[in-house]
């Protein structure tokens, strides 16, 4: 008896081991305790966009994106119609992923799942070089477009993008004369280059903030002069000197000076301990006062050492204003999503990089009117960035944004303390070296000493050249030497110039911008260039409905992120 | 009369004295006897010393940045003058850390926080692990049954792995990390003691007191805890040697000691990625960890030799 009911319970655990072992994975470790009804799937979004041949529009702007209509108003002028104002259209415009393609090749090139390989490796456009060769895992040459419209006395003929994760490779390489420039340097060989009379550095201007953030609605944060005693008791320049790479700089504003518009208005405080210890007592805390400093162990190039960098905060925040600050490491995720919704009720060290060289892209991402991230916001900042932003032109806009700047330094949401550097190494007799600081370097401008042939070695190979469907640098980099959008930005620099375009004219409140096409442009396969190009372009990027809305990955970030796709 | 002496050392060799000799002096005389143990002893001395001292000894403060007061860089490479370093330089034997510290200075003090880590754990563990043994093993039946299913379960989990657990509920910091530690060693000491109290209750002279009257505080704390300490000392010795591993485990995942703390673990943990650029910030702090485990664990072997009695004879 007592035997068969020990088999029976055995065999029950057997059973139900074997069960839970070649069960359904997606059985649920802990059920809620109470069953929510499930709600229906929202229905799958579809395309709210009629396009022809001169014409990309939608019904209405509910869909939450930028465009009202793309529409070529002749053979030579596209009005870009805008649901809201943008006074940074053309700094987004000009992005590579935005460059225009031959309406036939989009067409030919579309494939069913992704492009086919003609469209992701040979890209069709209007640059000074042309894809030639792409041997996968090894390089990627261009040659000369004899076609081009616009003046590259510099260019040689041969363009070849090789790459190497290693740093020291690409150094060993550069050393070697195997090629003639390579991007990122790293932080050992900084002082190498300097001293070799063949080689030079070209350093990379920031286009990136990192800053100590505070959330005003906890205390003692909601009281200014904390702020401020904190904003001036930080030696900025002591953790730009120590811990960040060669090209970096202590901020005097939150927007780098890169960016038009980005340093106007008075420059950040002076490190002053005594002074930031004053207003600390006046605001009632002559003792300090304990809070914690959170962050993310997340390297970025604004914050390469960010274990270190906090630790050297926090030695200062306890040496200048008696403020014992405990560190706390957040998850990556966590720490974002509480920092953006302001709950975090210490201080924190959190970055920002452009993702187009626009004031706005820092300042409205930041100090907007519904940024929760800093707790209150004030309308000192938020008027005259909603001012600002509606202006096109950089000089008409300035007052607005030094208003701005002043009333940052003054009410303090965080404290900017660097804007973190990078360089590129090039051969010294390479002339015009680049470090674009959109890592947008086009080397039809750079000329490789008395060689014909430039070779440039990157960190990675690129993903596809098929860019309007990709976010990496690599790639990105490798199609701006091919591919031209309708402005482009300055050789080493941020600001815009028109490219395809003659020029873009907003109206009044930037919502409507037309552009004016430069004539006798031709493609590399020899097709002119005309309005119909880019409305078919954009309709590629922009409309899910289309049969040719056929890329790499299919996500379509940018078009997405800058833009929005027209569906809903 | 030198004869004599030496007959009464030989006779002292063999644990065997015409004296009445207690046991801690033959376990002593033994444990001297154990060149391993006599190594242990010595580095254990060197760094309690150095830990008691460390605030004299120690060129600079632990926690003190030396950017502004010495035209040091960040994680510079050991500059000692004797060895040829340039006399107009600071001297910092061990090179500066990633914040601009004395790496030195930090490694002193971390002595005197790796001994109390160590101590305070096992001491706390041993107090409470003895009580669950002690009654355990004393009372039998449901008692022994609750408390060793409950040890049981607790070392079904890797230490570290329940370590990190208890710390990820209670939170990252110093504190927390001993309250970790001491929690998942306390199943060694309760067993421990359990089984000595097993074997020493059914002894004749508890029975004696049993029988004269004795309550069971009497008889449990006077009479058997006293004679099942033995084990207890050796598996404590070797347990403050994984205390502190464990303890720098935990710091060096960031989950122990908190910056600016000079720790062993989170020093070793927050330069790991400079191995090959400043491998002096990774290497002392790795052995002296190494170091302060290996005393530890000498001792402790040493220790288990020489208190038991039947290595009596084959020791020395």
């Amino acid at each position: 008896m007592k035997r068969s009911m020990f088999l029976l319970i055995s065999l029950v655990v057997l059973t139900s081991m074997i069960l839970a072992g070649c069960g359904p994975k997606a059985t649920p470790t802990m059920a809620p305790a109470t069953e929510v009804p499930t709600e229906p799937p929202p229905p799958p979004k579809v395309s709210i966009a009629t396009y022809n041949d001169t014409s990309l529009s939608v019904p209405d702007c509910d869909y939450g994106g930028f465009f009202k209509s793309i529409v070529a108003t002749d053979a030579n002028t596209v009005t870009f119609t805008l649901c809201k104002s943008d006074a940074a259209f053309l700094s987004k415009i000009a992005f590579s992923p935005f460059a225009i393609y031959p309406k036939e090749w989009i067409e030919a090139t579309a494939g069913t799942e992704t492009r086919t390989s003609e469209g992701l490796e040979k890209p069709i456009g209007t640059g000074p070089y042309m894809v030639s060769e792409w041997k996968r895992g090894e390089s990627v040459t261009f040659v000369k477009n004899p076609d081009y419209w616009g003046e590259t006395p510099l260019a040689a003929d041969t363009l070849v993008f090789r790459w190497s994760t290693e740093s020291a490779a690409r150094m060993l390489e550069l050393q070697s004369g195997t090629i003639d420039g390579f991007d990122n340097v790293g932080p050992d060989d900084f002082a190498t280059i300097e001293a070799d009379p063949t080689l030079q550095l070209a350093l990379r201007p920031a286009l990136n903030v990192f800053y100590v953030g505070m959330t005003n609605t906890f205390a003692p944060f909601d009281n200014v002069k904390i702020r401020q005693a904190i904003a001036m008791g930080i030696n900025r320049q002591r953790i730009v000197d120590t811990f960040s790479p060669v090209g970096s700089e202590a901020a005097t504003y939150f927007t780098p000076c890169s960016i038009p518009n980005g340093c106007v208005g008075d420059p950040w405080y002076t490190f002053d301990a005594v002074a930031a210890k004053a207003l600390l007592a006046e605001a009632g805390f002559p003792d300090g006062f304990s809070t914690k400093l959170y962050y993310r162990d997340v390297v970025r190039g604004y914050l390469p050492q960010v274990s270190n960098v906090a630790q050297d905060i926090q030695a200062q925040l306890l040496a200048n204003l008696n403020i014992n600050a405990e560190i706390v490491v957040m998850e990556s995720g966590a720490f974002i999503e509480e920092s953006g919704a302001g709950r975090l009720d210490g201080l924190y060290l959190l970055g920002w990089g452009a993702d187009y060289p626009h004031v706005t892209n820092f300042l409205d991402y930041h100090f907007g009117k519904d940024v929760q991230q800093f707790g209150t916001t004030f309308p000192e900042i938020y008027d005259n960035l909603i001012a600002g932003g509606q202006i096109g032109i950089p000089a008409d806009a300035e007052s607005y944004y030094i208003a701005a700047n002043n009333a940052i330094r003054e009410l303090v949401p965080m404290v900017p303390i660097a804007h973190g550097g990078s360089a590129a190494a090039y051969r010294a007799d390479v002339e015009n070296p680049q470090a674009s600081p959109l890592t947008s370097e086009v080397f039809a401008y750079s000329k490789p000493g008395d060689r014909n042939i430039f070779v440039w070695m990157q960190n990675a190979e690129p993903i596809s050249m098929f860019c309007a469907d990709e976010t990496d640098g690599e790639s990105l980099r490798a199609c701006e030497q091919v591919m031209q959008s309708l402005y482009s930005y300055e050789v080493n620099g941020t600001a815009t110039e028109p490219a395809l375009a003659e020029s873009c004219t907003p109206n009044a409140d930037s919502t409507v911008w037309v552009c004016v096409l430069r004539q006798g442009v031709k493609f590399h396969d020899g097709s002119d260039f005309d309005a119909t190009d880019v409305v078919a372009t954009f309709n590629m990027g922009l409309n899910p409905g289309s049969p040719y809305h056929v890329g790499n990955t299919n996500l379509w970030e940018y078009y997405d992120y800058l833009w929005g796709l027209m569906w809903k | 009369m030198n004869d004599i002496t030496e007959k009464i050392a030989e006779l002292d060799a063999e644990g065997l004295s015409l004296k009445s000799v207690s046991l801690w002096q033959i376990t002593w005389r033994r444990l001297f006897r154990r060149k391993s143990a006599v190594v242990g002893m010595v580095i254990l001395g060197i760094l309690a010393f150095i830990a008691l001292t460390a605030q004299w000894i120690a060129p600079y403060d632990p926690i003190q940045v030396l950017i502004g007061v010495e035209q040091v860089k960040m994680r510079q490479d050991p500059c000692i003058h004797l060895l040829g370093c340039p006399q107009d330089q600071p001297q910092h034997i061990m090179g500066i850390d990633g914040n601009v510290r004395d790496e030195f200075s930090r490694l002193l003090y971390g002595t005197r926080l790796s001994l109390m880590i160590g101590l305070s754990t096992v001491t706390s563990s041993i107090f409470i692990g003895t009580i669950l043994g002690a009654l355990s093993g004393y009372f039998g039946h449901w008692v022994d049954n609750t408390i060793m299913r409950v040890m049981d379960v607790l070392l079904a989990f890797p230490s570290l792995l329940l370590a990190i657990v208890i710390v990820t509920v209670l939170g990252p910091g110093l504190i927390n990390a001993l309250i970790a530690i001491s929690i998942v060693s306390i199943p060694a000491y309760a067993r421990v003691v359990r089984a000595s109290v097993l074997s020493v209750r059914e002894m004749d002279y508890v029975s004696a007191t049993r029988a004269q009257g004795g309550n069971t505080f009497q008889i449990l704390f006077k009479r058997i805890l006293p004679n099942a300490l033995t084990p207890l000392i050796v598996q404590g010795t070797l347990g403050i040697a994984t205390a502190i591993l464990d303890a720098a485990a935990l710091s060096f995942l960031g989950l122990g000691a908190q910056p600016p703390m000079p720790e062993w673990g989170s020093m070793l943990g927050s330069e790991r990625n400079q191995v090959f650029t400043a491998p002096h910030l990774v290497f002392y702090p790795g052995l002296a960890i190494m170091l302060i485990v290996l005393s530890f664990n000498l001792l402790g072997d040493g220790l288990r030799d020489a208190l038991d009695p039947r290595l009596a004879h084959a020791s020395g």
